[in-house]
């Protein structure tokens, strides 16, 4: 048990900077989530964590000590790779309680252990094979066995379940949900797929291009995010935007969208032509009479719910309805937006307003 | 069902080389093998001799040390190749100035015919003459004698066999380090592994196979060369590097003893057989199990 400090970290390839000064703090037992684009470094700022690769500016704390210049192996941590990074000539138990031979703890009780993990995530039957005779499931849970087994101060996570399909994808979120409930270790887990960021974490660090853009709570970057990067790359289907400028109207602020449509905002201050991006996410919007005219496109029902793609005026717009919608492409239809929903933008920036 | 007609057409050629230069050939020094032949003999017919030449074997106390020294020199030489040769691949890991010229010097001698390796070597080694006699003497006042001291002219063939082979295991090596996973060792790494730890736990018994493979390979190269050694050594002095080919290779040609070879040269396959059959049920069978 452990909270983790990452103080302005910095990471530059011979001449290349490819990390900008990230900080984040991660209290102990806490569950968080770096979330963000390939590329974004939220990798290598786990790899750092685990001393995996060196920083190249700022400080690294693992409960309370300074770790800049500590060896992976004396960092108290355990990691789950994406390639599972199972030794292939080793069996099941072998690999799970390989970090404790080397360690020299007695037989006895490295076979506890790794019993108890075992049970722990329904492995007891698999103990003597090798992850070749393995589903991808069953080495994921191998990997995540052999760090439980370490009992570390944090777990690291990188992209566990990228190599899964769907469905056990879904099914294994849920497995190390309960599993963080239970143990109630700092665990850190990188991902590029929202919706495991938005169903597991306690706070999500969302990440682009060496910086981080936001960090917050699930549900707190999804009603506030603090800019377009965000509040697109946070919910499923993402936020729509469309561009356009304040104005007035009968003393109402409305964005009037390049596309020609008024859209209704709430709560600010009209700055006559100021460029701005609207945002209103697809949930938000509902079929109804006496709202905006849109004429539809697509429709994509999936029997829970229906996406429509429209476009309002020439700006393309996508809604999320509960019920069974029936129309056609061309039908027009008529659009509820909540103003209190909508999310503003700055034009330029992309900062929130 | 298609015609399998064209494709044994398209192998006929393929079968027809193996035949010739392979198969016929050892059916009838297994053929000879049961003969009594010495065309220059007091009685140049092939007579049937049953297994004659086989007991004659057994006591052939020249043949019985050629086969003690071939294994020596094979242990030694192998063994020392797959030292040397990870070592020099874990180099080749690495990024360090005039790599590639020194990867290029150091394959060169895999392209030099084993004779004239055996004859730069004789040239280095001849007492008095040679580059390395001279230095020894001048450097630090041994006297090399390769012609007269049997351990030393064993060492220089192991030696020069080292100098010859080492690249092969080395490129093999190589090839197999480069083609692991990263992800194993950096788990290793957290895990808690040191260097020597991780070499032992998981660079070795991931490249494993292939290093058996390397090790046979080599081993059975090394049981039967005769070339090299012939012309630095010329076997000698006494029987002291007479290994199992030069040792076939003098009864058959200058004694002419065509029957007692063709035994000897089976006896050796035989052998080699057995060596590698061991090797793999001893290393390779009760690894394989996870692959």
């Amino acid at each position: 048990m452990a909270e983790v400090t990452v103080r302005n970290v910095k990471k530059r390839y011979g001449n290349v900077q490819v990390m900008h000064g990230v900080s984040v703090d991660i209290e102990d037992g806490q569950f968080v989530v770096l979330v963000g684009p390939s590329g974004c470094g939220k990798s290598t700022l786990l790899r750092m964590i685990a001393g995996l690769e060196p920083i190249s500016d700022g400080e690294i704390s693992i409960g309370g000590r300074v770790v800049n210049n500590v060896m992976p192996k004396d960092r108290d941590i355990a990691m789950v790779f994406q390639s599972y990074a199972l030794y292939p000539h080793k069996t099941v138990g072998e690999n799970m309680g390989f970090a404790l031979k080397i360690k020299g703890t007695p037989r006895a009780e490295i076979d506890a252990k790794v019993a108890k993990a075992a049970a722990i995530l329904d492995l007891g039957h698999l103990l003597d094979r090798y992850p070749k005779q393995l589903s991808g499931g069953q080495r994921q849970r191998v990997a995540m066995g052999r760090a439980i087994v370490r009992d570390p101060a944090v777990f690291l996570f990188d992209e566990p379940l990228s190599n899964l399909d769907a469905k056990l994808r879904v099914a294994m979120r849920v497995e190390i949900k309960e599993l963080h409930q239970r143990l109630k270790t700092t665990i850190v887990y990188v991902t590029h797929d929202q919706i495991e960021a938005m169903t597991m974490a306690d706070k999500i660090v969302v990440m682009r291009d060496g910086r981080v853009e936001q960090i917050g709570a699930p549900l707190d970057l999804y009603d506030n995010p603090s800019n377009t990067f965000v509040a697109g790359f946070i919910g499923s289907p993402s936020m729509n935007f469309i561009k356009g400028k304040l104005s007035t109207i009968d003393g109402r602020t409305v964005v009037r969208a390049d596309g020609g449509a008024l859209l209704p905002i709430e709560g600010v201050q009209a700055e006559e032509g100021r460029p701005v991006v609207y945002g209103i996410r697809p949930e938000h919007i509902d079929i109804g009479p006496g709202g905006l005219a849109a004429r539809v496109s697509v429709l994509e029902p999936t029997g829970s719910e229906t996406q429509i793609f429209a476009r309002l005026g020439d700006d393309p717009i996508d809604a999320v309805v509960k019920d069974r919608f029936d129309a056609r492409p061309g039908d027009e239809i008529s659009l509820l937006i909540p103003p209190r929903r909508a999310h503003l933008f700055d034009g330029a920036s992309g900062a929130r307003i | 069902m298609r015609s399998n007609k064209v494709g044994w057409w398209l192998l006929a050629p393929t079968l027809a080389i193996l035949g010739i230069f392979g198969i016929l050939p050892f059916i009838y020094v297994l053929y000879l093998a049961f003969h009594q032949w010495n065309p220059f003999g007091a009685n140049p017919e092939q007579v049937f001799n049953g297994a004659n030449n086989f007991r004659r074997l057994v006591f052939d106390k020249e043949f019985l040390l050629a086969i003690w020294v071939t294994l020596k020199f094979g242990v030694f030489a192998v063994a020392s190749e797959i030292v040397i040769g990870y070592f020099l691949a874990q180099l080749f890991m690495r990024e360090f100035p005039g790599k590639g010229f020194f990867r290029t010097i150091h394959t060169l001698p895999l392209i030099v015919a084993p004779i004239v390796v055996g004859s730069i070597w004789r040239l280095m080694t001849t007492p008095s003459v040679g580059i390395i006699p001279f230095y020894a003497n001048e450097l630090f006042g041994i006297d090399i004698n390769i012609g007269r001291d049997a351990g030393t002219a064993f060492l220089f063939t192991v030696i020069m066999d080292i100098w010859h082979w080492t690249p092969l295991v080395t490129l093999t090596l190589l090839a197999a380090l480069l083609s692991l996973p990263k992800d194993p060792f950096e788990q290793a790494q957290i895990d808690g592994a040191s260097r020597s730890q991780i070499f032992w736990h998981i660079t070795l018994p991931m490249i494993r196979p292939a290093i058996l493979a390397t090790v046979f390979i080599r081993l059975m190269d090394a049981l039967r060369t005769v070339d090299e050694v012939w012309m630095l050594t010329g076997g000698g002095p006494g029987a002291a590097t007479r290994y199992l080919g030069l040792h076939i290779w003098k009864v058959v040609f200058p004694k002419t003893d065509y029957g007692y070879g063709a035994a000897i040269s089976v006896i050796v396959l035989y052998l080699t057989l057995v060596m590698c059959w061991m090797l793999y049920v001893g290393l390779v069978a009760p690894r394989n199990k996870g692959n």
